[in-house]
Order: structure tokens, then sequence, then C-alpha cells
């Protein structure tokens, strides 16, 4: 039988920050098999006994082009400017993680909560919960990255190398969304109505964040504000990796002269993603022992 | 490892009385308060906080069954969600060395759109087995449950017997070092409570170190030696089972009013030919003493005296005001009011209760319940609430 060390082992005395990041990815490795069963669980009952089907994971992203395309056509009119299928390209590629983000939260948020009967009554880490409504929003978006990788040459999109930029960035958004999911799951169990302001902020994001238009539209000044949202790197990197087949590596100046890319945005938004995730996880185990009580 | 499975030093849970503040514009307040450093450290009791749990202490050691004992809202759940880790103690320290299971909500962690077969790696995910571990004793779990015909079918759809059947087969089938158990065995039918206290057998034996709360005291006196009677969050008594049950069901409740009233019931006893005695066969006379006692001068006081069932319905009362007549006392005096019963009740286990009234007013002063527990012993194939003394006619 294991010792000390094991997971399975607890003792009251010992709290140091170590320590808690031992138990935290002791704790998710001991029950990896929880993490994939929740995902799993989370996916079925989505695609069970649903007239949508696997339809769905692609309904909102193509919601949020439907949407685009209407708002760049009208600026294109106004504009007497040429709609070219770029546009509509880059608005696809933006769709994609816009809607991850949007749905993850939105589960994420309501997890602790949602298992309210599960956490005041049975011990596993509570971070599954979130983590697992955030990995079945990866595997939504990998159905809705499948079908727009299909569709992509069709809108004059040549594959490169820049294809590349989609993993990376993914990864770094995959980290933001559960730092802000976990941190989110568990204010939202101490004050119930952070979910609402969650919903008023993800409602009214898309209007903050470069998924519609591309940031440097707003003149340079108004590009680097709206770079301050740490999703608008990600979602205009993926665009500019891919769609105008940029490396993000190094800085982008338009014909005008104006700066359109930055590679420092990028290490913003991984300061966002990376070190966030590690204080919220830290605070959501912290405070795991007062979820019973409160929830 | 050591053979001690839990080891509990000192322990102390708070709680809080009433409402907490939930939205953040309640949180501001409170955390402005706690910048002051106004708010209590978790160590201190608050404003309406109060202590579930209050220096607890003891351990179990692998292959023992510890029962825990005591009246509803006593904390013998909090204990358990202490343990369980649910829970995060304010002061002292405890240890659980292993595998920690536990029977409580067997099917918590049930999806109803999901099958029963889907629903068992779910669940047993959650109570931290491994794939190879569930599929090794799926058919193990399935056949205990005793569900086989429905195991493809969603969850929802099943009673819930069968939910509550499929949940601990589940629990139990796991191989834990610690298990915890809260009252589940008053699920299914008689049969499955019967294998389930088998089961409960095999993993004490098997080496587990078991917590079991519940109110079945002979399911208690049958599978642990050692028997903890908590009672507003303390430890109250300690020791073997027969002992710590015997103890509790003597009755020594405290009255609803306190020793500190003007006037409060002291004390009930139950005994035949002079010697207390709990255990009666269907018929046998008993005597029931309450005793009054006063601080402040007393008019037309009332007993009552009333019988539950073990569901907590009650099946008699009576009362000495059509018997006698009411009773006054002087400040200092007390008074023992005694019922001489017939026990014509059927076999099983029953709770006496005593009241005090004030007659005047018709306002009731004062309770203790359960005041004293009643075993009724009958070969006969006698079942209910009451004992018609049945025999076969031959005409």
């Amino acid at each position: 039988m294991t010792t000390e060390t094991s997971p399975a082992t607890f003792d009251s005395r010992k709290r140091t920050i170590l320590g808690d990041f031992r138990e935290i990815f002791g704790d998710f490795w001991a029950y990896r098999f929880l993490l994939y069963q929740l995902t799993l669980r989370d996916i079925r009952i989505r695609y069970k006994q649903a007239i949508m089907g696997f339809g769905w994971a692609i309904l909102m992203p193509l919601m949020v082009v439907g949407s685009g395309l209407i708002v760049r056509s009208a600026m294109a009119y106004l504009a007497d400017q040429p709609f070219a299928s770029e546009i509509i390209a880059g608005v696809a590629l933006k769709a994609v993680p816009w809607s991850f983000f949007v749905s993850s939260i939105g589960f994420a948020n309501q997890s602790l909560v949602r298992h309210f009967s599960l956490v005041t009554k049975i011990y596993f880490p509570r971070e599954v919960l979130p983590l697992s409504a955030v990995l079945a929003g990866v595997f939504d978006s990998l159905i809705g990255g499948v079908a727009l990788l299909i569709v992509l040459p069709f809108l004059g999109v040549d594959f490169s190398w820049g294809l590349l930029w989609i993993p990376c960035l993914a990864v770094l958004l995959i980290c933001f969304t559960v730092a802000a999911g976990t941190f989110l799951a568990c204010m939202n169990l101490f004050f119930r109505d952070v979910k609402y302001i969650v919903q008023v902020i993800l409602t009214f994001g898309i209007f903050l964040t470069p998924v519609f238009f591309e940031p440097i539209m707003f003149g340079e000044t108004g590009a680097q504000i709206m770079m301050l949202n740490p999703l608008s790197p990600i979602l205009e990197g993926t665009r500019l990796g891919v769609v105008e087949g940029h490396n993000l590596f190094t800085p982008l100046i338009s014909e005008a002269g104006t700066v359109v890319w930055q590679p420092w945005y990028l290490a913003y938004s991984a300061a966002w993603a990376i070190p966030g995730l590690f204080i919220s996880l830290i605070t959501f185990h912290r405070l795991e022992f007062l979820f019973a009580e409160y929830a | 490892m050591s053979d001690v499975r839990i080891k509990v030093e000192n322990l102390w849970k708070k709680f809080h009385r009433g409402e907490i503040h939930d939205s953040l514009r309640d949180m501001i307040p409170s955390l402005a308060k706690r910048l002051l450093g106004k708010s209590p450290s978790r160590k201190e009791l608050g404003e309406g906080d109060f202590w579930a749990l209050r220096e607890m202490e003891f351990e179990v050691k692998a292959g023992e069954a510890l029962g825990v004992i005591g009246p509803n809202g006593a904390g013998k759940s909090t204990l358990l969600k202490v343990l369980n880790r649910i829970l995060r103690p304010n002061r002292g320290h405890m240890k659980v060395e292993g595998r920690v299971g536990a029977l409580i909500e067997v099917s918590a962690g049930f999806h109803p759109d999901l099958t029963g077969r889907e629903n068992i790696f779910l669940q047993g995910a959650i109570l931290g087995m491994r794939r190879e571990e569930i599929a090794n004793k799926f058919d193990e779990i399935v056949a205990f449950s005793g569900i086989e015909a429905f195991i493809d079918t969603p969850v929802k759809r099943y009673s819930s017997g069968m939910n509550a059947r499929l949940g601990f087969s589940i629990a139990t089938s796991l191989e834990q070092d610690v298990l915890l158990i809260d009252e589940v065995l008053s699920v299914g039918d008689w049969r499955f409570q019967q294998r389930c206290n088998e089961r409960m057998e095999e993993l004490v034996k098997g080496g587990a170190a078991v917590i079991f709360i519940s109110h079945n005291h002979r399911a208690i006196g049958s599978l642990c030696d050692k028997t903890m009677l908590i009672r507003s969050g303390q430890k109250a008594a300690y020791g073997p089972s027969g002992d710590v049950i015997r103890e509790y069901l003597q009755g020594s409740t405290e009255s609803n009013a306190g020793a500190d009233a003007p006037v409060h019931l002291s004390r009930v006893t139950l005994s035949q030919d002079g010697t207390e005695k709990w255990d009666f066969s269907p018929g046998d006379e008993a005597r029931v003493d309450i005793e009054v006692k006063a601080s402040t001068q007393q008019k037309g006081l009332v007993a009552v005296l009333f019988v539950r069932n073990q569901a907590g319905h009650a099946i008699f009362n009576t009362s000495t005001n059509g018997l006698t007549d009411t009773v006054d006392l002087e400040p200092g005096e007390s008074h023992v009011f005694s019922f001489g019963l017939e026990m014509h009740l059927a076999r099983g286990e029953y709770h006496l209760g005593a009241a005090l009234h004030e007659k005047a007013t018709e306002q009731r002063i004062d309770t203790i319940f359960p005041a004293a527990t009643v075993h009724i012993h009958s070969n006969a194939d006698v079942g209910g609430t009451c004992q018609l003394y049945p025999k076969l006619l031959t005409d």
C-alpha cells in the first residue's frame, strides 16, 4: 500500500503552495479517468436525444459567421469596397475559437452549482468539474475546426505552414479558458449573481473582441486598446497566421505604415493564460474546502 | 502503513446559523469587516456561529468498525463529511490513511439520461476507481444490484429502489482501506438489506476500517465492536457497542426546557418490579416514573406519556389529566408521576416520551423525547404495532 505521497492519504496538517500544486496535479492524475468520464458524459448528453446531433457543434460558429457576414458586408458597402472572400475566411477562423470560449465559460461557470449534490456529498477533486466542461467544449470545437478546414480552401485560403499556428494558439486559448472558467466556477458558487455578470459580459464581449472585424480598423491606438483583451491577440493571430501567412514572431506593418501586429501581443496573452491558470487553480484549491458549506 | 487508518485529534467544526451572504453586493461589507480585523478567525466562534463538532477524538484501526449513534442533528453526518474531506475542520487534526470510500448518497453521480452501464463507469470514476478496476468488477456490480435486464436502459426509467441498489453495488465493489457509511441500509427490500449487511461484514473482515452511522441499533451492534455516542457535537460515550447503545437508550436525553427552567422534567425511568429495564415481552407490566422539579411555585401540572414506533409515528399517548388531579409544586419541590403500563406491543423497538403541561393555560412546558427506548422481544410471528394475541382456530 502507498504511504504519505499517495493522493489518497490525507493529513489536515500540511499546507504549502508547492504542496498544494503537488496535490492538485496528483489528484488530476489519480482522477484522470473521472476527468475522461465527465467529459464523455457532457458530450454524450449533448448529442443524445438531440435534434441537432453533431450539427450542434457547428451551429454556434455558423451563427457567428453569419452575423459577421452581415456586419462586414454592411461595412464594405459603406466604405464602397469590394467584399472579399478572405473576409469570410477571417471571420470563420475567429468564430470557432470565440464559440469555444463562450460555450466553455458558460458550462464551466455553472459546473459547480449544477453538481451541487455531488459537491456536498462525495469527495473528489472538484477541479475536474470546470475542467471537463472546457474539455467537452474542446471536443465541439474539433468538429467545428474540421468543418472549417474543409471550407477554407474554397474561401481562397492556401494551406501553408501558417496552419501550425492554430494548435499553438489553441493551447494558449484553452489555458486561458480553463483559468477563467475555474475561477468563475468557484466565484459563482459563493456569489450567485456572478452568473448574470458573466452572461452579460459574454453577450457583449463580441463587440470588445475582434471576431467580426480587425482591430486595425480602429486605427493604431484603437487597435492597441483592443489588444488589451487577452483573447484579441489569440483570435487575430489565428487570422494573420493562417489567412495572411504572417509569422507571428515578427512585427507586421501595413502599407499605410500602421502597426498591425507586434510579437509581444502574443506574450501578453500568454502572460494572462499561464500565470492565470496557476493562480486560479491554487485559488480554487484553497477554497475547495468551503464549497460544501456554501453550495 | 501503520495499523491506524483513521486518527482524529481534538477536532472542532463550526457552522453558521442562518443565511450566509451569497451575492457580491453582500460581500463588500463583510470584506471590509475582515480587512478591519473585526471578523472572527476560523478558529473562533463569530456571531451566529456554533460548534457542530467539539473535541472529537478517536481512532479506527484496520479491520475495525466503529458505530456512531446519537440523536438527529448531533453532528454524526458532519463528522463523516469532515473525514471524507468534504468539510474542513476549524481546529484540530485528522489523518485518514489509504483509499477512502463513502456510502453516502450512493447514486449522487448518476446522470438520468445515461444508461445503467454508462453510469456504472461514471459513478465508479467519481468514487475514484480506474477504468480496469470498474471493467473487472462490472459483472459483479451488475449481478449484486440485480438489474441485469435494465443495464442498457437510461436510469431515469429506474425505480428509486433500483437506483439505490445500483449505487450501493458500485460503492461497495470498491476496494477501500477506509469506508464511511451513513444510514444507507434503509434502501432496497429486505433481501437486499440482508446482502448489504453481509457485504459490509466481508469488508471489515477484509481489513477495511469502517465508520458506520445508523439509527438501526441492531445493525450497529452486529457489525461494530465499538460505538461512539455523539450528543450536541460532542463525544458523549465511547466503548463496546452494547454498553453505549444501552446508555443511549436509557434516555439520559436532556429535556427541552433544560435544567435551568423554573420547572422541568428531570428524569424518566422505566422499570419492572423495582429494577430498571428496557426489554419486555408483549403483555409485561412496566412502570414509568416521570420526575418533575420546580424552582418556583407551580400550579396545575399535568404529565403526558407517549409512545412512538421506530418510524417516529405516535402510536399511544396518555396523561395524568384524566387519571388524577393536577399537581402543585412549591419552590424546590419535586414530584414523581408514575404510570403502570401493560406492554401489549408487537416485537420491535419503541421510544417513550414524556411531556409536561400546565392545565390552566393548556401550554406545553417541557418535553423529553426519546426518554427511553423499549425493546419488545417475542418469538411469536407478530408484526406491526400492537399485539392482538392471534391463535389458530380449528373449529
